[in-house]
């Protein structure tokens, strides 16, 4: 006895679980691509001379004090330069090089898809917020939205958004491109966001502008130069494509600049399609739930007939 | 239903030194909650931007409303698949669930860090619709309420009964009224828990690069929800011989048996599932490297089939073995969901982790309280039905001196009559 029931809950759970949770790939959200105005860093580790004046611009421009040269991103750092040892020395025989990490803005941002209220939204995606300028793809936070929940730093695959630990009104901090410092008398790019990294930078080693030009710029600078570079741009499709580019010395693997391997599918597209995908436009839980109240009440009426005819012997 | 024994309050003090001890530890969590407040949470814990969530999301949430999904798991049984014997086993179910997920609940408002800013989500327009939190969020509010409607009946039961004719009238009004209505608030608390449940096990799914390949997969959220009817069960039985031990409660030995049969076929399940996906990705070379990965992968196996293997033999008939499979259920589905959320997880070479006492007297305390709540309600509310003759002890002086060999010769005698 016992164990056909164990077969019948197993079946009943089964059923459920399947309408619940396996994914289809047949109802994979489609692609996200960069807006063709969408605007981004590019970071070129071969001229970078490690001076540090994009750290000390940024903290400036974001009215951060200066308390020393940090190490790390943190809630009081959104720009920081490193010098990362190579496991394999580089073609010019370098063993170390610099990187520069900052927020990716990414092309389809994991935690864009993560926030609960689209706090940290693509700038122009504000539900809350009108006239925000639309197309730059900057990943923008909200304070008004934000409920501190930190989704956002269990999804970014590059550890961007900081949290304010000791503070009892926290935000969540990153580089949002400067945009406070656009010049809407430009045109293009400077007239949504003007990084003070890029603006001081003496070795053109950041450059802001359209991402559509800086990927030119960055396989103009590697067919130029072959042998100085990797002839890979980091961020062209990994993890769906970013707006912050990377270039690495010829020899240097980008995992050893710190920047992780990621396939060309973007995790917010994995995770929103395996979510998604079983509620079937919001058919399943509606089935599910006229079965369960259908079923419920169809064996209720059973056992009231049952003890109604039988009494109390019916056990 | 009127061929199922009743439920009775249990009776007793509600002071009593177990619960004195609880309400201490509660305390404590108090301190912890207010401090945090004042000066933030980087105050009283060792979350950083690498582990943010410490140990108050993956235990306080994840593992505690896993063993809150006996609800869910029992109901399952007792409603869906018509197994109308499970009916004693519902209310005190039921109960643990809404406590459980009650303190979910209230530990997420503690961690986070703008709670302030909460009343957007009683605004639908505002709902980012991809966010998987979102739907665990709003899904998990909703089934708390859900929860406490199931749990109604026993006031109102306990209205009925009132020598106030006032009371006993509203009681049983009420309560045939709500009654009606049950069937379609039993089908909100089948539906919720199956897209929360999933939708946990979900929300690492976007983490993918800084998961361990060994957890991170496709299947999270059949895992999560496979794994949360094996945690729910399990709590039963567990709770079931604790009630038993504490206040002579009813014991159907074969009651429990055949649950644990349906739990065994759940705990294989969850493995299969697990081994079968790791070969579809090709991740079994990740088996072959002896790191502290690996380690954890079989201890969670061996806690997930040790189980499978008493409740699917002869096994399950002694109450001692039942009793600890029970808990290895719980343990297993408790310590897969922390791996995933992290043990396993692994935020890069600048972060470590590892709770602090803050942390940890908050989780603890928020259990003690669940416990404390757990026992004045029973001791005033008809959830548990227990025989004629109670014996007074409080679960927590159980805890303190369980003697397994008495538990196991007790439940012999049952089997007898």
């Amino acid at each position: 006895m016992a164990l056909t029931i164990s077969r019948r809950a197993l079946f009943g759970v089964a059923v459920a679980a399947t309408a619940a949770a396996l994914p289809s790939r047949a109802e994979a959200r489609p692609r996200v691509v960069a807006e063709p105005d969408a605007v981004g860093l590019l970071y070129d580790s071969t001229r970078c001379i490690g001076c540090g004046g994009c750290v000390a611009a940024c903290k400036e421009s974001n009215g951060v004090p200066w308390d020393g040269e940090p190490t790390e991103l943190d809630c009081t750092t959104r720009n920081v330069v490193k010098t990362r040892n190579l496991r394999q020395p580089s073609a010019a025989g370098a063993s170390t090089a610099f990187v520069k990490r900052q927020c990716m803005h990414c092309v389809d941002p994991s935690c864009v898809s993560a926030c609960m209220l689209g706090a940290l939204h693509k700038q122009g995606n504000s539900k809350r917020v009108p006239g925000e300028p639309k197309g730059t793809g900057i990943v923008v936070w909200d304070p008004d939205l934000c409920l501190g929940c930190r989704y956002c730093e269990i999804a970014c695959a590059f550890s961007i958004p900081k949290f304010e630990w000791l503070a009892a009104n926290p935000r969540i901090v990153k580089c949002e491109l400067c945009r406070h410092r656009a010049d809407p008398t430009h045109d293009g790019p400077l007239s949504v966001a003007n990084p003070a990294c890029a603006e001081v930078c003496p070795a053109e080693a950041v450059v802001f502008g359209r991402r559509a030009d800086l990927l030119a710029e960055a396989w103009r600078r590697i067919s130029a130069e072959p042998g100085r570079y990797e002839p890979r741009v980091y961020g062209e499709s990994d993890g769906g494509g970013t707006q912050s580019l990377y270039l690495a010395a010829a020899g240097v693997s980008f995992q050893d600049l710190g920047l992780p391997d990621m396939p060309s599918e973007s995790p917010a597209s994995l995770s929103e399609s395996v979510s998604h995908a079983p509620y079937l436009h919001g058919l399943t839980p509606i089935a599910l739930y006229a079965g369960a109240a259908a079923i419920i009440r169809r064996n209720r009426r059973r056992a009231e007939d049952e003890s109604a005819h039988h009494g109390e012997d019916s056990k | 239903m009127n061929h199922h024994p009743h439920p009775r309050p249990i009776g007793g003090p509600l002071l009593d030194r177990g619960m004195v001890t609880l309400l201490a530890l509660f305390g404590i969590a108090e301190g912890v909650i207010i401090w945090r407040f004042v000066a933030g949470l980087g105050a009283v814990s060792n979350m950083n931007d690498g582990y943010a969530w410490g140990i108050w999301e993956p235990v306080n949430v994840v593992v505690f409303t896993g063993i809150g999904a006996g609800a869910y798991s029992v109901g399952l049984l007792c409603y869906l698949l018509n197994r109308g014997e499970y009916h004693p086993l519902v209310r005190p179910s039921v109960l643990v669930g809404a406590i459980a997920y009650s303190l979910g609940g209230a530990s997420i408002m503690v961690a986070l860090g703008r709670p302030w800013n909460m009343y957007w989500l009683a605004m639908p327009p505002m709902w980012n619709l991809s966010s998987v939190l979102l739907e665990v969020a709003i899904c998990v509010m909703g089934y708390v309420c859900v929860l406490w409607i199931e749990m109604l009946p026993a006031a109102l039961d306990r209205a009925a009964t009132s020598r106030h004719p006032r009371w006993s009238a509203f009681g049983r009004r009420w309560g045939q009224r709500l009654a009606r209505a049950m069937p379609y608030i039993i089908a909100l608390a089948m539906l919720l828990p199956t897209m929360h449940q999933s939708s946990l096990g979900g929300l690492m799914i976007v983490a993918g690069p800084k998961l361990h390949p060994l957890w991170h997969t496709t299947l999270l959220p059949l895992l999560a929800l496979v794994s949360c009817l094996a945690m729910g069960l399990g709590t039963v039985v567990v709770l079931t011989a604790m009630m038993k031990q504490s206040w002579n409660a009813r014991h159907d030995h074969e009651l429990l048996v055949d649950m644990c049969r349906v739990n065994g076929g759940l705990l294989v399940l969850f493995a299969g599932l697990r081994v079968a996906d790791l070969m579809a990705a090709g991740k079994l070379d990740f088996l072959a490297v002896p790191d502290f990965y690996l380690i954890v992968f079989v201890l969670e196996m061996a806690l997930f089939l040790l189980p499978a293997f008493v409740f699917l033999t002869g096994r399950v008939e002694n109450s001692r073995a039942r009793f600890v499979a029970a808990l290895s259920a719980v343990t297993a589905g408790a310590l897969w969901r922390v791996d995933a959320f992290l043990t396993c997880y692994n935020a890069g070479e600048s972060f470590s982790y590892w709770p602090s006492w803050g942390e940890i007297s908050f989780t603890v305390g928020m259990a003690a309280i669940g416990v404390a709540v757990f026992i004045a309600i029973t001791r005033l509310l008809p959830v548990v039905v227990v025989h004629d003759t109670p014996v007074p002890a409080s679960i927590a002086a159980f805890v303190l001196s369980a003697k397994p060999e008495e538990a196991a010769g007790r439940s012999g005698a049952l089997t007898a009559h």
